[in-house]
C-alpha cells in the first residue's frame, strides 16, 4: 500500500516542483552476461523546493529500486505511464535549493533481441548483442547535462556505434557517444549537453565477442605463401 | 596514357604525340623499374596481407571500436599494396571494396555508394570537357603556344605550369575541374621534352608532381580556395569566437603557398629528379622551329575550337561565379552540375562536338577513386581517423610546452594527417575542433593554432589517393608512388618549416600568434 500512498501523495504535489531544474544527470550502468544491469544514478537539482519530483529514467523492467542519497525522510518509488519509467519522490519541508540524490537500480533485458523472426534473416553474425539506452526527457523540469555511461560485460568488446542521437549541433565537439574505459573496463559513454521536455538522447552499440576468428589469419597465411610461390618469376625472371 | 607515336622522323613523332585523338588514359599498369622495384611489388603483396593481419589481431584499444580496428587493417593493407603495386590500383580498390564488407566495417550501401559521390561525377565529366579540347584541337594549340612562349628551357616550361595554376586556383575552387582542364596541356608538353608512359623521363616527373602539389598547395591561398576551408573559418568562427576575413586568410595562406610551390620547382629539378642539361631543351630536331611550323600549320582558330572554347568559357564561368548563383538562378549550380551542363552541350546531337564513343572515360580510375574514398570513409564513419588523432593529441601534455613547440606538434599532425584519410571536409570537421578546444584549455587564443591549422587542409598531396588531382595525374603513369610520396612529404615539409617560421615571426608581428618560446598562464 505504501507506493499506492506515496502516488496520492505525489498527485496532490505535483505542481510544487515544477519550477526545478535537473543541474547534471549521470547513469551508470553495469551490464552483466545475461543482459540484466545493475544502474547507479546520480541528480543533481537546483531551485528544489519542498514537493514532487519525477525523474525520468531510460530503462523498463526496473526492480530493487533504493536511494542511497537524499534529504533524510524522503522515499522514492518507480512509475511507467505512456511508456516511459519515471522515478518520483517528494521533498521534504525544509531542502535546500540545491541538492543531490543517487539512487540505484536493477533493470533485466538492456539488449535488444538479435534472434530473427520467422521469415526473418539475421543481420548479424552469432555472438552479437545489440545494446540500446534511449532517455525521454517527459518532464517539465530541463536537464542541462545528461551521461550514460555503459560498462559492457566480460568477453564482449564494441564493434560498432549504430546510433548516436540528438546529432550534434556546430558549436559541439564530437563525438556524442565515445567508447572508453570506464572503471577500467570498456565501455561507452553518451553525453548530451541540455534535454528540454519532450528532448532524447540514445545510443545503440552492437558488441562482438572480443576473440576474433582465426579464419583471417589461416586465409592470409595461405594466400601470401601461394603468391610468393606462383608469382616468383616477378623476381626470379630477370635475375637470370 | 598510352601514346601510339609510331618510329618515323622527329618531326612525324611530334605529330603523332599531338595526335591527341589517338592518346588512351591506359589502364595497364605500370612497367616496374629496375629490380629494387620488382622485389617490391614482389614482397608487397604478402607485406600487406601481414600489415593487415597484425593490426586486425592487435588487442582492442581502449575507445577503439571493433569495425574502426578492421577499417584500419584493410586500409592500411590497401595502403602498402598501392605503394608496392603488386597489381593495378583499380584491382586493389576493388580488393578493399570487398575487405570492407567481409570484415564488417561498412555497410553494403555505403561501400556502393561512392561511386555515386560528387567526387566521381566531377571525375567523370571533366574527362568529357577534356575530350572535347582534344578532339576540337583546342588542347594541341593552346600547349604548342605555351611551349613556343615558355619552353625555351624546360625550367621556364615548369614555371608557366605553376604560374597558370597560382591564376587557376582563385578562380576555380574544384580542385579536379583546375586539374583535368589543364591535364591535356601537361601530356603534350611533357611528351615534346620526351617524357611519354612508356619511358618517362625527369621532366615528365616534374612537371606532373609539380602540377599536382601546385593545384592542392595553391588552394590554401584564399578561404574560397575549397569548401573545406570555408568549414575551418565557420568552425573558427562558432567555436573559437573569431571571425576571419577573406584578406585575414590571404595575408597569411598566399605567401606560404606560393613560397612553398617555388621552392619546390626549384627542388624538384634539382634534387629529387634531376633534369639533365640535355633534356632543359626539346627532345625535336630543329628544336622550336619545328614547334612553331606546327602551330603555323593549325592557322586560325576552327569552328570545331571556337564552339570549344565557347562551352568551357560557360563552364568556367559557372564555376568562378557559384556565389551568385543563388540570386541569379534561385538555386546554386555546383561545380558537378556546371560540368555537366558542358557536357549535355558537348555531346548535343548537330550542335555539339562530342560522340558518346569519343569521350574516353577512364573508368579504372573511377574505380580506383571509388576504392579510395569507401576506405577513407570507413575510417571516418567507425571513428578510427578521429580515434587515431585523439591518440596523438592526447599523447603528449601540450600545456607544459613553450607556444612554438605546441604550435609545432600541431601543425605537424594537421599537416600529414592528409595520409590517413581521403576527404578534406571530414579531416576539417575532426580537427579543426579538437584544434580550437586544445588551445582554449592550454590558453592560448584559438585562432593562434586554427588558422595557421587551417592552412594545412589542402596541402594533400602525400600519396596518389589523397586528393582528386592527385587521382587523376597519377593515371598518366609518369611517375610511381613512391616518387609522388617523396615529392609530397618534401612539399609538406617545407611547408610545415614555414609555417613554423612564420608563426616565430610575422604572425607574431600580425598578432596571430603569441610570442615564439611564450608558455601558457
Amino acid at each position: 500500500m505504501r507506493p499506492l500512498a506515496l502516488g496520492l501523495v505525489l498527485l496532490l504535489f505535483a505542481s510544487v516542483a515544477g519550477a526545478a531544474e535537473i543541474r547534471s544527470y549521470t547513469v551508470r550502468i553495469q551490464v552483466h552476461d545475461d543482459g540484466s544491469g545493475s544502474v547507479s544514478a546520480v541528480v543533481k537539482i537546483e531551485s528544489a523546493m519542498p514537493g514532487a519530483i519525477a525523474i525520468p529514467i531510460g530503462f523498463a523492467k526496473v526492480t530493487d529500486l533504493r536511494l542511497t542519497q537524499g534529504p533524510a525522510g524522503m522515499d522514492i518509488v518507480v512509475t511507467a505511464a505512456n511508456g516511459q519509467t519515471l522515478v518520483q519522490a517528494v521533498l521534504p519541508g525544509g531542502v535546500p535549493p540545491a541538492l543531490t540524490l543517487a539512487f540505484g537500480f536493477s533493470v533485466q533485458d538492456v539488449f535488444l533481441p538479435v534472434t530473427p523472426g520467422p521469415g526473418e534473416r539475421s543481420t548479424l553474425p552469432e555472438g552479437s548483442r545489440v545494446f540500446r539506452h534511449a532517455l525521454l526527457n517527459s518532464q517539465q523540469a530541463p536537464i542541462r547535462s545528461y551521461t550514460a555511461e555503459v560498462m559492457f560485460p566480460d568477453g564482449l568488446r564494441a564493434h560498432a556505434i549504430r546510433e548516436a542521437l540528438p546529432k550534434l549541433r556546430k558549436s559541439e565537439v564530437g563525438p556524442r557517444v565515445q567508447l572508453d574505459d570506464i572503471n577500467a573496463t570498456p565501455g561507452a559513454r553518451l553525453q548530451v549537453d541540455r534535454l528540454a521536455q519532450g528532448d532524447s538522447a540514445s545510443m545503440q552499440i552492437e558488441l562482438v565477442p572480443q576473440s576474433r576468428s582465426v579464419a583471417w589469419l589461416i586465409a592470409g597465411l595461405v594466400l601470401s605463401l601461394a603468391y610468393l610461390v606462383y608469382f616468383k618469376d616477378l623476381v626470379a625472371r630477370r635475375a637470370t | 596514357m598510352a601514346v601510339q607515336t609510331g618510329t618515323l622522323t622527329q618531326e612525324d613523332r611530334l605529330s603523332a604525340l599531338l595526335d591527341m585523338e589517338k592518346m588512351i588514359l591506359s589502364s595497364k599498369g605500370r612497367e616496374a623499374q629496375g629490380p629494387a622495384e620488382r622485389w617490391m611489388r614482389y614482397l608487397g603483396f604478402p607485406g600487406g596481407i601481414l600489415a593487415f593481419l597484425l593490426v586486425y589481431y592487435l588487442p582492442a584499444g581502449a575507445g577503439l571500436s571493433g569495425a574502426a580496428q578492421s577499417g584500419a587493417a584493410c586500409f592500411l593493407l590497401a595502403l602498402i599494396w598501392w605503394v608496392t603495386e603488386p597489381f593495378p590500383t583499380y584491382v586493389t580498390s576493388l580488393a578493399l571494396m570487398f575487405l570492407l564488407l567481409v570484415t564488417r566495417t561498412s555497410a553494403p550501401k555505403a561501400i556502393m555508394d561512392v561511386l555515386g559521390m560528387e567526387v566521381i561525377w566531377l571525375n567523370l565529366l571533366a574527362f568529357i570537357l577534356s575530350a572535347m579540347l582534344v578532339k576540337t584541337r583546342l588542347a594541341k594549340r593552346m600547349a604548342l603556344g605555351l611551349v613556343l612562349r615558355f619552353g625555351h628551357q624546360a625550367r621556364w616550361a615548369l614555371l608557366a605550369f605553376l604560374l597558370m595554376q597560382m591564376v587557376l586556383a582563385p578562380l576555380i575552387p574544384a580542385t579536379a575541374a583546375r586539374c583535368v582542364m589543364t591535364l591535356p596541356l601537361m601530356l603534350v608538353v611533357a611528351a615534346i621534352y620526351g617524357s611519354t608512359e612508356e619511358s618517362p623521363n625527369a621532366f615528365g616527373k616534374n612537371l606532373m608532381l609539380l602540377n599536382l602539389i601546385c593545384i592542392s598547395v595553391l588552394s590554401s591561398m584564399t578561404m574560397t580556395g575549397s569548401s573545406a576551408n570555408l568549414i575551418a573559418v565557420g568552425l573558427i568562427q562558432s567555436m573559437g569566437g573569431h571571425r576571419i576575413y577573406y584578406m585575414d586568410w590571404v595575408r597569411v595562406g598566399a605567401p606560404i603557398a606560393i613560397v612553398t610551390t617555388l621552392l619546390m620547382w626549384v627542388l624538384g629539378q634539382k634534387l629529387l629528379f634531376r633534369i639533365p642539361e640535355a633534356d632543359q631543351t626539346p627532345r625535336l630536331t630543329g628544336g622550336l622551329d619545328v614547334v612553331r611550323r606546327k602551330y603555323e600549320e593549325m592557322g586560325p582558330l576552327g569552328h570545331g575550337e571556337k564552339k570549344a572554347l565557347a562551352i568551357f568559357g560557360l563552364v568556367l564561368f559557372l564555376w568562378m561565379t557559384d556565389v551568385f548563383h543563388l540570386d541569379w538562378f534561385g538555386v546554386e549550380i555546383t561545380a558537378p552540375f556546371a560540368a555537366l551542363l558542358g557536357a549535355v552541350i558537348v555531346l548535343f546531337p548537330r550542335w555539339g562536338v562530342l560522340q558518346w564513343a569519343e569521350a574516353d572515360i577512364p573508368w579504372h580510375l573511377l574505380i580506383f577513386s571509388a576504392g579510395a574514398y569507401a576506405g577513407g570513409l570507413a575510417l571516418d564513419d567507425t571513428g578510427a581517423a578521429e580515434w587515431a588523432v585523439r591518440m596523438l593529441f592526447g599523447g603528449i601534455n601540450l600545456k607544459a610546452l613553450p607556444f612554438g613547440v605546441a604550435f609545432t606538434f600541431v601543425m605537424a599532425i594537421m599537416m600529414y594527417s592528409h595520409l590517413l584519410t581521403t576527404s578534406k571536409t571530414v579531416r576539417t570537421m575532426i580537427m579543426l575542433p579538437i584544434i580550437i578546444t586544445l588551445s582554449k584549455a592550454i590558453g592560448w587564443d584559438p585562432v593562434s593554432l586554427a588558422l595557421p591549422a587551417a592552412l594545412c587542409i589542402d596541402w594533400v598531396v602525400g600519396l596518389p589517393i589523397s586528393g582528386k588531382p592527385n587521382v587523376v595525374l597519377f593515371s598518366t603513369n609518369q611517375y610511381s608512388v613512391m616518387e609522388n610520396f617523396k615529392y609530397g612529404m618534401l612539399t609538406c615539409t617545407i611547408g610545415l618549416g614555414i609555417l613554423v617560421a612564420s608563426a616565430a615571426t610575422w604572425f607574431h608581428w600580425l598578432g596571430i600568434t603569441p610570442a615564439f618560446w611564450a608558455v601558457p598562464q
